[in-house]
């Protein structure tokens, strides 16, 4: 399986790198008129800018040029980039080889606009070199000062003759310990100046030799892994993990715990870094294999999140660790939508610390289940692997990888990528839906299980009692309705009473009386039918029946009085107080039949 | 970190209300039948809705709601350190069964079991498939791989850390279903309820305390369940399950021992009591006969079931169970007279037979002799006297008065309540717990780690006599509603001031189970909940200082050092550098081979030279000490150092390091400059105390002053020459 996709992986890397790399040939006609070098050294990286003032001597326009870093250099390029001097535009920068120069490595920079003949301009070149500084001597005692040796060009290496040019070396602190002394040179502080050193021909090379003090941490990020996991649930979850070691000095001879917490020696170890996050970072963790790393400080700033990262060890020469950083940030800083399209535009690697450098680094981009339609838009080169499947919580098809390689990569690099996919909103409910169904599938289930009855044998007793149970159930429910129509009646003879319309009250008394006799017939054939399944309850219904008949003629009783009341043959003293005789019998009677009918 | 702070106190008030709602639900089940009748007079809409239902309803609704909070509870009040620290596992055990359950989880069972760990017991090595109790590994894996099946990602890890509180949860259910058979519901739920909490339990099982004991306790109670079922009901069926549990159990804990004794122990007290009927022949047949095949599946047991003197009462129970079964099938078939003499030359011949194969075997060495473990349990100065290795573990230790108050509060006074209660109304379930009471009590009293068997039974009786207590005066309490059947009152005029009374010990109870919240929520965050991996202190100005130093030297390990380094330390670190320095130790914790630890012992107590020449023996690249007079961490190489020279002594090899040789002359073990000069040049003295003798560690003493033993150290500038320092942790 895996050697097809790495045939396949090669197949691609060469149509790539065939594509991209056009020939190109070197003009004679091009010329360096001045040429400024500053090469920085005062860190672990190699940092060179060079202003470079163009001439054409020929006739025709140029629209490009070549840059070619010194032969010692190639292999250790992280970045190079180029800008116009007069309006600070970037300019376009491409690998590319020239015929008969296959050994060497050259970067087309095209200009802006085209160099019309006997014109100049000035173009700067930034580049960047990791692991070019030589740690010398390669072990030091744990008290000792690390110092660095740079190996380099005196002369700008260039296909081209440049006509001046000066180089200025910028070192870590004023100790140096020797440097090349080929004149002219002067020295002052942190800088050594070679030059002006007049019209040398192309490829002209001499040896450019410094050797200094420079304790600036050498961390390297030997392999990161970035995982991004985009939620349309609105959020995106980071995760980093670095592998990371002292690639300075290695320590030679014991690490003594009493002089580094005393003495605080140990100048060229590494004992913190800052790491900077975005500033809507939420819930940061710093761990490793073995769980939390408590050593570490969090600041919140303006524009980012400053975490002071501490190694559960300084880091001495050649001594490695290992950590996972995490956190959340919210989706909408980074996804942007129209209908169903989205785009993710992140960075693609993130500050880890101050001049730092990634030798190997891995970005994967989990994004939601049923994602279509992926395309990458990125601003440098970088190897895309095939996408790759994730599972995790709750998914079913599992979800797209989109996972991307790079090499040597440096803090220039942190920009930013886009992703461009479609999703349907729709399937964002797919998950809390199956999470619904799976309940209701179990509750479903329990239901089932319990209301029916899987028993291979009869059980009559419990079956009795179950019908039992829901006849009872029937009876209070009944018995219920039949209470209600009690206030009905009251109700009726109230209303009677106000308005004195016989015609209305007879109405409604016959509709009362008919459900009523209907209630109380099922509640009778409801206790027929407890009386054959031989229950005690029987004769709490027939009680209750009994004292129903009672209210009953209490009811009537009232009806009676209220009538003559209202026919003017009682005296309104008179009813009153049998209305509160009959209402106070009322009460008892159904105080009564409530006590029976919740003892049920 | 200080979000976590802020929450611990939200989450004890969380814990204070779930149990609050406990108790109050518990009242309300037991005096449930009263509450019925109640309707009328409590008119919240609440519990109408609740008292709509049928009487049944109700009473399955409460059981599972108090059930359920019950089981939350045990598995929240557990988290206690996840939430302070981290997700992590504790201790030292524990990190050896983590590794083991991620290897597999990794390779699958088959490579497990025959799996040679060469990283530790250098140059041995173990058989891990062998030597080990696999059933919580394969839980786990089981929990790891059905998690993930349904793509929910979790971690070994995770699994791992939260395993042991889900177990208590499931604990807490089985003992519900326990204590229901051996008395009623509402005794059920007030045991459930208490084991939810019970420190002594909650001592090894908490979030991270990835430990065999975290699923055994489960595994018992399972299986003690399943066994009064089998024995109450006498069948084939129940008997099978029973066994099952306790394959189970054995699978996963050296203290199915306990079982296997005390199982056989109520079968002769039935014996002995005249209850000894065909339901019981038929349960523990079963349960013997199925149960040992089943647990000689497990190749770390393999034929001790039938061997060794521990499991030879069950087998001597099994073989009387069947003459006790003929015996009563030949009085049922002969007369009086003819049996009598029938039964007494038998019982001579059979006891004679037995007693003389018991001799033969013993003196063949079949029946392998009483390990040291088990002796140390019926005798305590056993193990102090014989062997070092196993006195030196704390856990093994005798338990002290106080810590069975510490552990049980409350119901080491409800404990003989509920016995009282059971001894009313003998049945043959209440034999069991009572047997089960009495001899884990024993056994705890001999060995603090036994605590944990103790603290179930604890609890189931302490929940019979808490329900029974409760139940008899609930009935007493005047139900509001029948204040009109004064009749009824005046019958009952022998009994002045019953409704008081009853109100009186309802309220003393109820506070009781309040503090006894209280206390164990208490001991929980204070004492048990600390992930002994990560220390903690307060600082000065009241912040918190977090102290981890044993992951800063076990990752400085798995970084910096070759992979086939061999790390030389004392066993008690061996798990955790396997696990999380993943580099080849020479003795670990698993501690099977004395004299291999006695030789790291020798090479600790011996002068630089003599140790080097062990170190070379034994290949050694790298020593770890842990030492912790700088910031007065008690428990560090130096306080464990005289086990070292004991255990170093032990042995042939090692007859010339002599324990008094450490001592000053009037016998003290002293580190300065009063303490023996064999002391003071010896190989751990100078690792620990390397360049120690210019340090200040606390203001107004003189460099060089331990922390821990409150004194300044005796031998000050001196150079190791043999091995270099190649790397300290921060404190």
């Amino acid at each position: 399986m895996k050697a097809p996709v790495f045939v396949f992986i090669l197949l691609h890397l060469v149509a790539t790198a065939l594509c991209k790399v056009k020939s190109d040939t070197i003009d004679e006609n091009i010329v360096n008129a001045k040429v400024e070098r500053k090469i920085d050294i005062s860190s672990h990286l190699v940092k060179t800018s060079t202003s470079i003032t163009l001439e054409n001597k020929g006739s025709s326009s140029v629209r490009s040029f070549l840059f070619s870093p010194e032969p010692s250099m190639q292999k250790s390029i992280s970045y190079i980039g180029a800008s116009s001097k007069d309006d600070k535009e970037k300019l376009d920068v491409s690998p590319t080889s020239v015929a008969g120069k296959s050994d060497q490595v050259f970067y087309r920079v095209t200009l802006r606009s085209p160099l019309a003949g006997g014109k100049s301009t000035v173009v700067e070149v930034e580049a960047v070199f990791s692991h070019v500084l030589r740690p010398y001597p390669s072990e030091i005692a744990q008290a000792e000062k690390q110092l660095v040796v740079l190996d380099s060009n005196l002369f700008f290496y260039s296909p081209y003759s440049t006509a001046s040019q000066t180089t200025t070396v910028v070192t870590a602190n004023s100790n140096v310990e020797s440097y090349t002394k080929t004149k002219p040179v002067s020295q002052s502080d942190t800088s050594i100046i070679y030059g002006p050193f007049e019209n040398k021909p192309p490829f002209s090379e001499a040896t450019l030799k410094v050797h200094e003090e420079n304790n600036s941490p050498f961390l390297t990020v030997t392999s990161m892994e970035r995982v991004v996991e985009v939620s349309h649930w609105g959020n995106i979850a980071v995760e980093e993990h670095i592998d990371m070691s002292h690639t300075g000095a290695s320590l030679k001879g014991s690490f003594s715990r009493f002089d580094y917490q005393r003495q605080q020696d140990g100048l060229a170890s590494i004992r913190s870094f800052k790491t900077a996050l975005p500033a809507s970072a939420r819930d940061v963790y710093y761990r490793d294999e073995i769980g939390n790393i408590s050593t570490s400080h969090m600041r919140e700033m303006d524009e980012s999140v400053e975490v002071e990262l501490r190694p559960r060890f300084p880091l001495f020469g050649g001594w490695k660790t290992r950590y996972y950083l995490g956190y959340n940030v919210p989706s909408y800083e980074y996804l942007f939508s129209k209908d169903d399209h989205f785009a993710l535009k992140m960075r693609f690697i993130d500050h880890v610390y101050d001049d730092m450098v990634v030798d190997k680094m891995q970005l994967r981009i989990i994004l939601p289940e049923g994602v279509k339609n992926i395309e990458l838009k990125i601003p440098f080169d970088v190897e895309r692997q095939g996408d790759q499947v994730h599972y995790t919580y709750l998914d079913t098809l599992g979800r797209p990888v989109v996972v991307l390689n790079k090499n040597n990569l440096v803090e220039q690099h942190i920009q930013d990528f886009e992703l461009h996919y479609t999703f349907q909103r729709l399937l964002l409910l797919q998950e809390p839906l199956l999470v619904v169904g799976a309940f209701y599938l179990l509750f479903l289930a329990v239901i089932i299980y319990v209301r029916l009855d899987f028993a291979i044998t009869k059980d009559e007793a419990k079956e009795s009692r179950m019908r039992v149970a829901g006849l009872i159930d029937e009876v209070q429910s009944t018995h219920d309705r039949r209470s209600a129509l009690y206030q009905s009646y009251d109700d009726a003879i109230n209303k009677f009473k106000a308005s004195k319309d016989a015609a209305a009250f007879s109405a409604s008394r016959k509709k009362i009386d008919a459900d009523y006799k209907q209630l109380t017939q099922q509640i009778q054939n409801l206790q027929a039918q407890l009386k054959t399944e031989g229950s005690e309850a029987s004769e709490k219904v027939a009680e209750l029946q009994r004292l129903d008949t009672q209210y009953k003629e209490q009811v009537a009783m009232a009806i009676m009085a209220a009538e003559k009341l209202v026919a003017g043959k009682m005296g309104r003293q008179q009813y009153l107080d049998s209305e509160s005789a009959t209402s106070s019998k009322c009460d008892d009677t159904y105080k009564k039949m409530e006590s029976l009918r919740a003892a049920l | 970190m200080s979000r976590l702070e802020q929450l611990n106190d939200p989450l004890l008030i969380i814990f204070h209300f779930l149990w609050r709602l406990l108790i109050e639900a518990t009242l309300l089940r037991t005096g449930s039948r009263a509450a019925i009748s109640m309707r009328k007079t409590q008119g919240t809409w609440g519990l109408q809705w609740l008292l709509r239902m049928s009487p049944d309803k109700q009473d399955t609704l409460l059981k599972m709601a108090i059930l359920s909070v019950a089981a939350i509870l045990s598995f929240s009040t557990r988290l206690f350190s996840v939430l302070r620290f981290e997700s992590v596992i504790h201790e030292f055990d524990p990190y050896f069964n983590y590794r083991t359950t991620r290897f597999l989880a990794e390779e699958g069972f088959y490579s497990f079991h025959n799996w040679f760990d060469d990283r530790a017991w250098y140059p041995l090595g173990r058989i891990i498939g062998g030597t080990i109790y696999p059933g919580l590994m394969v839980t786990s894996a089981f929990f790891f791989h059905v998690l993930n099946h349904f793509h929910l990602t979790i971690d070994v890890r995770n699994v791992c850390v939260f395993l042991a509180p889900l177990f208590s949860s499931f604990t807490t259910i089985v003992t519900f279903y326990f204590t229901r058979e051996l008395k009623d519901a509402s005794a059920g739920l007030v045991a459930a309820a208490m084991l939810s909490i019970v420190p002594g339990y909650i001592s090894r099982s908490v979030a991270g305390s990835y430990d065999n004991e975290g699923i055994a306790i489960f595994c018992m109670l399972l299986t003690y369940t399943l066994w009064i079922k089998a024995v109450k009901t006498g069948s084939i069926f129940w008997g099978c399950l029973c066994a099952l549990a306790y394959f189970y159990m054995v699978s996963s804990w050296g203290g199915y021992v306990f079982l296997i004794n005390l199982i056989p122990l109520h079968v002769l007290m039935l014996m002995f009591t005249g209850r000894f009927s065909h339901r019981i022949y038929v349960a523990y047949s079963t349960v013997y006969c199925l149960g040992t095949i089943l647990s000689m599946q497990i190749s770390f047991v393999g034929f001790q079931p039938v061997q060794s003197s521990e499991h030879m009462a069950a087998l001597g129970v099994f073989g009387l169970c069947q003459i006790h079964a003929f015996v009563d099938y030949l009085r049922s078939k002969m007369s009086n007279e003819h049996f009598n003499i029938l039964f007494r030359s038998l019982v001579l011949l059979v006891g004679s037979i037995a007693f003389g194969a018991a001799a033969v075997a013993t003196a063949l060495g079949k029946i392998a002799p009483w390990t040291g473990r088990f002796y140390s349990l019926l005798d305590p100065s056993y193990a102090k006297n014989n062997i070092p290795i196993i006195a030196s573990v704390s856990e093994h230790q005798p338990t002290t008065w106080s810590s069975f108050y510490f552990d049980l509060q409350l119901l080491m006074f409800l404990f003989p309540v509920g016995l009282y209660y059971c001894f009313t109304k003998l049945t043959d379930a209440n034999i069991f717990i009572i047997m089960y009471g009495v001899t884990s009590i024993y056994f705890a009293g001999v060995m603090v780690r036994l605590m944990l068997v103790l603290a179930p039974v604890m609890c189931v009786l302490g929940g019979i006599g808490m329900s029974a207590v409760l139940t008899t005066y609930m009935k007493n309490l005047d139900n509001p509603l029948k204040k009109e059947k004064k009749s009824v009152k005046k019958l009952e005029s022998n009994y002045p001031l019953k409704n008081e009374i009853a109100s009186c010990v309802i309220i003393l109870m109820t506070a009781f189970l309040l503090f006894y919240t209280y206390h164990c929520t208490w001991v929980t965050s204070e004492a048990y909940s600390s992930p002994s991996i990560v220390l903690s202190a307060r600082g000065g100005d009241g912040s918190r200082i977090i102290f981890d130093d044993f992951r800063e030297a076990y990752y400085w390990l798995r970084h910096n050092t070759p992979e086939d380094a061999k790390v030389m330390s004392w066993w008690d670190y061996g798990y955790q550098i396997t696990a999380m320095a993943n580099r080849t130790i020479l003795v670990d914790n698993n501690t099977w081979n004395n004299t291999h630890i006695s030789r790291v012992g020798q090479a600790m107590a011996s002068p630089e030279e003599k140790a080097y020449e062990i170190m070379r023996e034994l290949d050694v690249g790298y020593v770890l000490v842990i030492f912790g007079g700088l910031t007065g961490y008690s428990s560090d190489d130096i306080n464990k150092f005289l086990w070292m020279v004991r255990i170093g002594g032990s042995t042939d090899r090692g007859s010339h390091i002599k324990e008094w040789d450490y001592y000053t002359p009037q016998g003290e073990f002293r580190v300065d400059k009063e303490g023996s000069p064999t002391l003071l040049n010896c190989l751990m003295y100078k690792m620990c105390y390397y360049r120690f003798g210019s340090v200040y560690t606390e203001g107004g003493k003189p460099t060089g002053y331990d922390r821990v033993r409150n004194t300044e150290i005796g031998n000050k500038d001196f150079e190791l020459d043999v091995l270099e320092e190649a790397y300290t942790t921060e404190h």
